[in-house]
């Protein structure tokens, strides 16, 4: 890929203060540690990790929902590290976002027409006569009925209101679109629906996609690359086959092993332990105090992102192993 | 624990400092000479000397931050003034009526809990049953009393109609303690029932919330004999949530026994606090209000770290 | 979630009452032509004639006009303080909560402060200061409630704003004022309705107490607690003097307050309709059960039926699901969300929640001591001693599944106590070693923590060690590794497993999932439930190899996992069926899943598939396309059509 990244971002960081009384000690806990990445025009990254890996965190830094620190952060030529409110606020009906609880992310007072039409009136789209034929080409876009405009979310079942949240994502035109685990409360039925709306629309509108879940092989198939966290740190970054059939990193190993599987010769990599807290991470590598293969050395250095093929890099001073 | 006791502990006094602050900048930010504003009378101005009097006797002829110093720090040792209207020691009359006033309040509080809390978990359980309708209903009712009607009617009726109680008054416990009981019951039953009231509508909606948490189906599922069920994984985690209203609903409770002490002529606080306001007595009603405001912060206070007992989460955050 | 448009019914009777209550005072010239301050000492304390309904009071003033204009002041100064304190504080609260900052800390720091201070002492202060009347009331109550609404809107702006729609406005660039008034609101209207009614019940008690002191409303003009006050001396000639006012200014405040109780009920029904802890739905139709044979089987579940309890025609939410659970045998539920699944597990426990009713079948099991029960039928104290004896439980979310303020000791302790009379001592021994049992490290000390000090992994490790206190016959699991994250659900399906490999007392392990790798990982048998009946059920290899009915093909056909060659960037789609399971109420006719079934034909909406055996008898599939269905079933009908 040779074309100018549509987002790149550079050692994005992110960390909460938990004061405890408000006027003494106030600790800060760290989610983000130097996250780095770039999505290319039209390109589906997808992000996988588990709870407290600050996957869900990106996504809300990148639609600067959250603040965050980071060296570069820049969306289609602009900085948005510097960019005005007023300036922010036209460029995101550029950047969209589609949640996990299609309960919670739709507006139980508002009828979808109102829920469509407020992303149309935030940028003075399609006004006047030309709203309804938008609106009925956008709920028709995400398979339902034009009869639906006039109800309320709540006589529709999940897998209708992801659509309409999906609806509600398009309906400004977006180029970029994240995707917090848009499947993952859904039956898996539903789900292989809903994947397959997002691969058409993706292949129909050219729109770039940051796929968040914590499902490997959801990620696998929706996604060009994939990028693992652990604990607010990439642990490997990589073309999704390469990632998920020949991971370079212990963590993504062990990851794709505990995945159930209806194939069951898979042998299982053992983790030993919990999910450390991030108020005490270990020192070096961070994912060492779980990691089969773990040496002294590990807990000197952290280790970085190293080239191991083809777009393909790994966080990982083991490279003899995997 | 130790130091979540000594962090509430800060919090309280900073707020008692805060109290005071307000209602001492309060005489300061009035507009026009509040001597001249307390002494006048319905239109009639008072005469220059009494209000010079009564300048140099608040001590309002000081510098502002003198009088606010001066005030905080006669307020630390308890030393309240003098009431303007016979030059008493205030410090002295609250000793000797806030002892009464309590009596009332602790008394009507055990008699709101003996009958609330038992009547609310029956209700909450049973959510929908004979029992809830009947008594939420004599609740909502009881509710829309308040505090000088219900008293006023208890006269009525215990009193003038039945004659089985006295109408009012006080005699010192040690004087008459079978006179003393006999006149505090109907006061005490007054403050107790409009704090039932509120108790038992939380004990419900408590219990009633309780009920639904996964952990009682855990219990159930444990095979635990049903009172124990109710016992150990209902009424116990509910217990912090009541106590915790309770004690925010204490201002309320203080605040309508002023009115009941009034209904019955039982020479509390209210008394006090009543004729000094009718006489404009501010230096006594601005330090029975400082009281009552301590002893709610006290109770606060202790109700914190009864939670914090009950509850291990606000221990461990 | 109560229709905008729709006026609730539950609403109209105490919307009336409170209308006429608050209308009636304000056309009181319209009732009576009398002057409520006119004195005529003459008349005091008359009876009531015709012209003085009411009679008249100590100065002989009428007394209905008294209390009917008594009523305009109560009302006014109640209603103008709460709206003034409404106004201002739902301001000062939406501020706080969207800007969040220093306005946060004014909010909630100034409503502490002003909550510390009982009202009505408050009020007395500012009497003191600036005399009594009205307008010093309306200041002063509004200024005493305003931080009560500000607190109140803070903390619902502050639940509302962290939710996905106020953030999907956000990220739609919806300018800031547009969210607060067109989003917030709206979803805040709801509380505040409620804060207001309740508010104004209380300024109305505030107003009529300080009147009764002396030192409200100023005389002659009349108001409800002044009534009260001056009928007082005379309460033994003349009751009626404080029936009147007193009645007037309860019914008053219970009007109020019976709106705002029936609002918060309209608003949040959650309350309103709950059920009866004590419930216990006891089976329509009695049916003798055949005799369990086998000693391997330890529980059968034949045609149970569950239907919903209430509201209207009942539905079967679970229909003819039979299940053999046998010892040392792994059986998995699978089916998607409203299955059914979880509900038929919950019927062996004894646990149906309360709107839910076993109509007919039988739940068979064969306790320890080899005598053989019928759930249905057992009294509340035999169920007790069955739960976590015979038959144990663990649940979907570790994190809510423990009481967070016992130790994870008292809990384990009391579960073995209620079956095995023992010392707390020894009781805490087998505590820790069942802890060790099911794998957690130094369970020493870790037993004496709370539920809070440990991770999800952790807490369904405990979950698991109290299920196995009485080496129960019978586990069932209900989706255990769901809320878990991948590689600690990893550890707990292995630690079922060799659960299941070193029980000497032959446990059946009854495991509920919609996950079928995580079934294909630990059942030896799969029962597919599709819309409340079971769809196919047989060996799980067999099953999930080769599956015989077109959903649980279409269940595996669907899971990406399944189609390691495809790509959606490569154009590739996922083999997904189209629609959505039926509600209980509105299954199709025939087959339930016909409408959504690639290989449905005329006869599936005509005939109601039962499940049909395989030859050997070890699967069987409720599907008329199946190899197992009779042949001349499908001929027949075909013919007809």
């Amino acid at each position: 890929m040779t074309a100018a990244p549509l987002l790149d971002v550079r050692n994005l960081k992110k960390s909460y203060s938990i004061g405890r009384s408000g006027l003494f000690s106030k600790r800060s806990l760290k989610v983000l540690h130097d996250v780095s990445f770039s999505v290319a025009p039209g390109e589906v990254l997808g992000l996988v990790g588990e709870s407290g890996s600050g996957k869900s965190t990106i996504g809300r830094a990148i639609l600067r929902l959250i603040d965050s620190q980071s060296d570069v952060m820049r969306f289609d030529g602009q900085d948005l590290n510097t960019i005005s409110p007023v300036r922010m606020r036209s460029l995101r009906k550029e950047m969209q976002i589609i949640f996990q609880d299609p309960y919670a992310s739709l507006d139980p007072r508002k009828t979808i027409r109102a829920v469509l039409s407020e992303a149309l009136d935030a940028h003075d789209l399609h006004k006047g006569a030309a709203r309804q034929p938008r609106l009925i080409e956008l709920i028709k876009l995400v398979g339902l009925d034009p009869s639906f405009l006039d109800r309320r979310p709540h006589e529709f079942s999940g897998g209708q209101r992801q659509r309409i949240g999906i609806a509600r994502a398009l309906a400004v035109e977006p180029s970029f679109i994240v995707c917090d685990e848009a499947v993952s409360a859904l039956d898996v039925s539903i789900q292989a629906q809903v994947l397959n709306l997002l691969a058409d629309l993706r292949a129909k509108t050219g729109v770039s996609l940051l796929f968040i879940s914590h499902d490997l092989s959801v990620v696998r198939y929706i996604s060009n690359r994939v990028m693992v966290l652990y604990l607010g740190r990439v642990m490997e970054v990589g073309p999704a086959d390469k990632v998920h059939f020949s991971p370079k990193h212990p963590y993504t190993a062990a990851l794709v092993s505990a995945e159930p599987s209806l194939r069951r010769e898979s042998r299982r990599i053992r983790l030993t332990g919990d999910i450390p807290s991030p108020l005490a991470l270990p020192s070096g590598c961070i994912f060492r105090s779980r990691c089969p293969y773990a040496q002294p050395a590990c807990a000197e250095t952290v280790p970085p992102l190293q080239t191991v093929g083809d777009q393909h890099q790994s966080a990982c001073l083991r490279t003899d192993i995997l | 624990m130790l130091a979540f006791i000594s962090r509430r502990m800060a919090a309280a006094a900073a707020m008692l400092l805060v109290i005071g602050t307000i209602i001492f900048s309060l005489l300061i930010i009035i507009p026009g000479d509040p001597a001249e504003l307390l002494l006048s009378t319905g239109g009639g101005s008072a005469s220059p000397e009494a209000i010079a009097n009564l300048r140099s006797n608040m001590g309002l002829d000081q510098p502002v931050l003198v009088q606010y110093v001066s005030f905080l720090y006669n307020t630390a040792r308890l030393d309240f003034g003098t009431s303007i209207v016979d030059n008493g020691s205030i410090s002295s009359v609250i000793a000797l009526r806030l002892p009464r006033t309590l009596e009332i309040i602790v008394a009507g509080t055990i008699l709101a809990l003996l009958l609330a809390i038992p009547a609310g978990t029956a209700a909450g359980l049973r959510a929908g049953g004979k029992f809830d309708i009947a008594t939420s209903a004599i609740n909502a009712l009881l509710t829309s009393v308040p505090g000088f009607v219900l008293g006023t009617l208890f006269i009525y009726f215990f009193a003038q109609v039945l004659g089985w109680l006295p109408a009012g008054g006080y005699v010192a416990l040690a004087t008459n303690p079978a006179q003393h009981l006999q006149m505090l019951i109907l006061p005490s039953l007054t403050v107790g029932l409009h704090l039932a009231t509120i108790v038992f509508r939380m004990t419900r909606a408590s219990v009633l919330e309780m009920r639904g948490h996964d952990w009682v189906r855990t219990a159930v599922a444990k095979g635990l004999r049903r009172k124990n069920v109710v016992r150990r994984h209902i009424l116990y985690n509910a217990l912090g949530p009541i106590i915790t209203v309770v004690g925010l609903q204490l201002g309320i409770l203080l605040g309508s026994t002023v009115l009941v002490e009034f209904v019955y002529n039982w020479p509390g606080l209210s008394g006090l606090l009543v004729s000094a306001v009718e006489q404009r007595d501010y230096p006594t009603v601005r330090a029975v209000i400082l009281t009552v405001a301590a002893i709610f912060i006290g109770i606060n206070l202790v109700i914190d770290i009864l939670s914090s007992l009950l509850d291990p989460r606000i221990r461990l955050q | 979630m109560m229709s905008v448009r729709s006026f609730p019914k539950r609403m109209i009777v105490p919307s009336l009452l409170l209308a006429a209550l608050i209308i009636i005072p304000f056309v009181a010239p319209l009732i009576t032509a009398e002057d409520p301050v006119k004195i005529a000492v003459r008349y005091r304390l008359a009876a009531p004639d015709l012209a003085h309904w009411l009679g008249r009071d100590e100065f002989g003033r009428d007394r209905l006009a008294r209390v009917l204009y008594g009523g305009q002041v109560s009302l006014t100064v109640a209603f103008a303080a709460t709206t003034i304190a409404c106004i201002i504080g739902t301001f000062f609260g939406l501020i706080g909560a969207y800007f969040r900052g220093p306005s946060e800390f004014v909010t909630s720091r100034l409503s502490d402060i002003v909550l510390c201070f009982p009202p009505i002492l408050l009020a007395l202060l500012v009497v003191t200061l600036f005399g009594p009347g009205a307008g010093t009331l309306v200041a002063v109550l509004s200024v005493l409630y305003f931080p009560t609404f500000a607190r109140i809107t803070f903390s619902e702006a502050l639940r509302v704003t962290s939710l996905d729609f106020v953030e999907a406005s956000r990220a739609l660039g919806t300018p800031s004022h547009r969210i607060v008034l067109g989003t917030i609101l709206p979803n805040i209207a709801g509380p505040l309705s409620v804060q207001y009614s309740l508010t104004a019940a209380a300024a109305i008690t505030i107003e009529s107490g300080l009147s009764f002191l002396g030192l409200g409303v100023v005389p002659p003009a009349p108001s409800w607690g002044q009534m009260i006050r001056g009928a007082r001396q005379f309460m033994n000639q003349d009751p009626l003097g404080i029936m009147i006012p007193c009645a007037a200014l309860v019914l008053t405040i219970y009007a109020i307050n019976f709106f705002c109780d029936r609002l918060r009920d309209t608003l949040d029904p959650k309350g309103a309709s709950s059920s009866s802890m004590d419930e216990v739905s006891k089976p329509l139709a009695l049916a003798d059960a055949p005799a369990i044979r086998d000693p391997n089987v330890v529980a059968v579940i034949s045609n149970l039926r569950l239907e919903t309890a209430r509201f209207g025609t009942p539905a079967a939410v679970v229909e003819d699901v039979s299940l053999t659970l046998r010892a040392n045998q792994c059986t998995a539920l699978v089916g998607e969300s409203g299955s059914g699944k979880s509900l038929s597990s919950l019927a062996l426990m004894g646990l149906l929640p309360g709107a839910i009713r076993q109509a007919s079948g039988t739940l068979q099991l064969r306790r320890k001591s080899g005598e053989v029960v019928d759930l249905g039928f057992l009294d509340a104290r035999t169920l007790e001693d069955i739960r976590g004896n015979d038959i144990a439980m663990i649940f979907q979310e570790p994190m809510t599944s423990l009481n967070p303020i016992h130790k994870i000791s008292d809990q384990m302790i009391e579960a073995i106590l209620a079956h095995r009379p023992m010392s707390k001592a020894d009781a805490r021994a087998h505590a820790i070693q069942l802890l060790k049992r099911v794998g957690m490290n130094d369970a020493e000390q870790r037993i004496d923590s709370y539920p809070d000090q440990m991770s999800g992994g952790m807490r369904q490790r405990v979950m698991i060690g109290m299920a196995l206190t009485c080496e129960p016959r019978l586990l069932i699991a209900d989706e255990p590794t769901t809320a878990l994250d991948v590689t600690i659900q990893a550890e707990i399906i292995e630690l079922l497993q060799s659960l299941r490999q070193d029980q000497g007392s032959g446990l059946s392990l009854l495991f509920i999932s919609h996950n079928l790798g995580v079934v294909a990982d630990i059942a030896d048998r799969v029962a597919v439930m599709y819309s409340g009946q079971i769809v196919e059920e047989g060996p799980a290899d067999q099953i999930l190899r080769d599956p015989h009915h077109p959903y649980t093909r279409a269940l595996i056909e669907s899971m990406p996992s399944s189609h390691e060659e495809l790509h959606s960037t490569g154009g590739d789609r996922l083999p997904a069926i189209s629609g959505t399971p039926p509600l209980p109420s509105a299954r199709p006719s025939g087959c339930t899943f016909r409408d959504r079934c690639p290989i449905a034909l005329p006869a599936c909406a005509e005939i109601r598939p039962a499940l049909y055996p395989s030859a050997d008898g070890e699967r069987a599939v409720r599907c008329l396309r199946a190899p197992e269905a009779p042949a001349g079933l499908m001929n027949h009908q075909t013919e007809a059509a």
